[in-house]
């Protein structure tokens, strides 16, 4: 069942979400980035898809927007890889017409080695 | 890559084209279907006015032009923190430029800062940051010769 922004608490965390970074996913993505890529995965190709597997968990009202985005990637990821993806409520505010989230993101691969990690606000409609 | 790291260096920019195609191509690549992004009779009901390309896209050109300068160390050592100033829609032309700030050498590493912005053909500001990428070793000379 979605969580709503309502429901969702500072300290909330999602549950974890595990993916494989097919060379047919990253091929879409490349062609959709206008890149040639190289041996290993675009780091905002695996952030893109970190994000996405939040929203099969977090309803957000259309119309919802990205603010700010901060990354830091750790280690070159393989095509073909699995990864895991942990993600969590930072900050919450809601200010007469306004509501924003702030979301922590970690990116694990199969060792268990942490690959990247970020932090992205989003403004939601009010 | 870059023939040499120096600071006040420019970065070779990327210049992008956005189409309504790329969004609706980024959209399924990333499975970010927000309707702001795909569907223009929703978005042209919000304050927007009309559909805009994901953050990510944008982001994605910025990443493009960090690893064509320092290679797979940005992938591998990178640091990134931006902004969303401006939408970037449809018709838009984005360029990313950067610039090294400043060049820190220690313990065998080198850090560089760099400053990053992305504008849109009618230079209205879409992303402003800056980045941080690691380099495992010590650069030389690191300041321009020219």
């Amino acid at each position: 069942m979605p969580v709503s922004y309502e429901e969702l608490a500072i300290g909330y965390e999602f549950p974890p979400t595990s993916y494989e970074l097919s060379p047919s996913l990253i091929s879409k993505y490349l062609k959709a980035v206008d890149s040639a890529g190289d041996a290993f995965v675009p780091p905002l190709a695996i952030a893109a898809r970190a994000m996405t597997g939040l929203t099969g968990v977090l309803s957000l009202p259309p119309g919802t927007i990205h603010a700010s985005q901060d990354f830091e990637f750790y280690k070159l990821v393989p095509s073909a890889a699995v990864v895991n993806c942990q993600a969590k409520v930072v900050r919450k505010v809601s200010r007469g017409g306004m509501r924003m989230l702030v979301l922590e993101l970690n990116v694990f691969d199969r060792s268990e080695e942490m690959v990247q990690s970020g932090k992205a606000t989003i403004i939601l409609p009010s | 890559m870059l023939s040499g790291v120096y600071q006040g260096e420019t970065l070779p920019p990327v210049v992008r084209h956005i189409t309504q195609e790329k969004i609706n191509l980024y959209a399924e690549a990333s499975g970010d279907f927000n309707p702001i992004h795909i569907d223009e009779s929703f978005a042209t009901q919000t304050p927007l006015g009309g559909t805009i390309a994901h953050g990510m896209l944008i982001l994605a050109y910025v990443s493009e032009m960090m690893a064509q300068a320092f290679g797979q160390n940005w992938a591998a050592n990178g640091r990134l923190s931006v902004r969303f100033k401006t939408p970037a829609r449809p018709g838009d032309t984005v360029t990313a430029t950067g610039k090294i700030d400043s060049i820190r050498k220690e313990d065998g590493i080198s850090y560089v800062d760099c400053s990053l912005e992305c504008h849109n053909q009618k230079d209205e500001v879409i992303v402003t940051g800056g980045a941080m990428v690691k380099l495992p070793y010590n650069l030389g000379e690191t300041r321009d010769p020219r």
